[in-house]
């Protein structure tokens, strides 16, 4: 089960350009076990975030273990949002011989969702994304002792 | 499915790339020279993206071709991921250094117990690990959609054998019916692939294609 830990990638970006900058979350788990955690606030002067640390196989396996369970693999990105001027989001995952790059709007409520043309498979994104920023801001807080935001 | 067919094909020269990169980086593992931390992941989009589209992570777990699919793709702005986690460098603590262990926390030792059924509570884990010393954090996160337990809890001890003792006791443990994994959090170095690239058996460098750092 360990085994395939290695052909495992996941990235994750939201973000817009707008009066405070460029201004995003991003974070990524690599092959190696590498989290990488990044967060551009300008508001209030804020100052990037950028955090990295690495996995075990076991930390590893739960984020594969969550992203399989969610079946995001199956989706498509066809019929979502494209991105606008109010965001972008990114959701990019290796995992065995599928490799899927996702774009999409930000999402504020499962109200975009429901009124979108491809609701079910929006919503499968809308709940994985929160679950994996999850875990993330779990680790890296608890890691870091931080409060990561977004 | 018939268009992925044809991305695969484009991708193929950029698969040589990463055979050789592979081995690169096996050797650049253990005295890395003093990294500017460039994220090949997002450098390589950029790179891919004005070859011609695509991304090299479809090569960077090794295997066969990858079916693609997704809008990120053909994004022009893939190109922007390079500028983001590129040069700046990434706040880590301790050295890293040597091979993969538990890695210490700035306040303590984070476990990470899996398979923990959905209807656990907080104190149900409480009960079971505080056994093994004073639990100074404990993340028990939710599913979002249904708002039962996602399946994971994270639990902080101050010391390392606090932390030891709880995984080498309660690993393979029962908690409501459900076997529990219990393990580090966190690694001191990179992961070992255990077997999970295979290399060319035709082996050898097959191209002389410019080397990307991975660190």
């Amino acid at each position: 089960m360990a085994d395939d830990v290695g052909e495992f990638y996941v990235r994750y970006y939201v973000g817009h350009k707008g009066k405070f900058g460029h201004e995003f979350l991003e974070f990524e788990f690599r092959p190696d076990g590498k989290l990488r955690y990044a967060n551009n606030s300008n508001y209030k002067n804020d100052t990037m975030i950028r955090k990295e640390v690495f996995l075990t196989h076991a930390a590893l396996r739960e984020c594969r273990r969550i992203i399989a369970d969610s079946e995001i693999m199956k989706e498509d990105d066809n019929n979502w949002p494209e991105p606008d001027r109010v965001g972008q989001q990114e959701l990019e995952i290796v995992m065995g011989n599928e490799h899927i790059s996702f774009t999409t709007s930000k999402i504020g409520s499962l109200l975009d969702v429901q009124s979108s043309k491809d609701p079910e498979g929006l919503r499968i994104f809308y709940y994985l994304v929160q679950d994996l920023k999850c875990f993330v801001f779990s680790l890296i807080s608890l890691h870091f002792k931080i409060k990561p935001i977004g | 499915m018939a268009g992925a067919d044809v991305e695969v094909v484009d991708f193929e020269p950029e698969d040589e790339d990463l055979l050789d990169e592979d081995v690169q980086m096996e050797d650049a593992d253990a005295p890395a020279p003093p990294p500017k931390l460039k994220s090949t992941i997002t450098a390589g989009r950029a790179a891919a993206a004005t070859a011609g589209g695509g991304s090299e992570m479809m090569n960077i777990a090794g295997g066969g071709p990858k079916k693609t699919k997704g809008r990120g793709f053909r994004d022009e702005a893939a190109v922007e991921h390079a500028s983001r986690f590129a040069s700046k460098e990434f706040e880590t603590l301790g050295a890293g250094g040597g091979g993969p262990g538990p890695q210490r926390s700035v306040e303590g030792w984070i476990i990470l117990i899996t398979g923990v059924h959905e209807e656990a509570s907080e104190d149900d884990l409480h009960e079971l690990f505080a056994e093994f010393g004073e639990i100074k954090n404990l993340h028990l996160n939710l599913d979002r959609r249904t708002g039962f337990v996602k399946g994971y809890a994270l639990i902080e001890y101050e010391s390392k054998k606090e932390a030891q003792t709880a995984i080498d006791k309660l690993n393979g443990a029962e908690l409501l019916t459900q076997k529990i994994s219990v393990d580090w959090a966190f690694s001191s170095g990179p992961l070992r692939r255990r077997g999970a690239r295979r290399r060319s058996p035709r082996g050898g460098h097959r191209s002389r294609s410019p080397v990307r750092r991975r660190y």
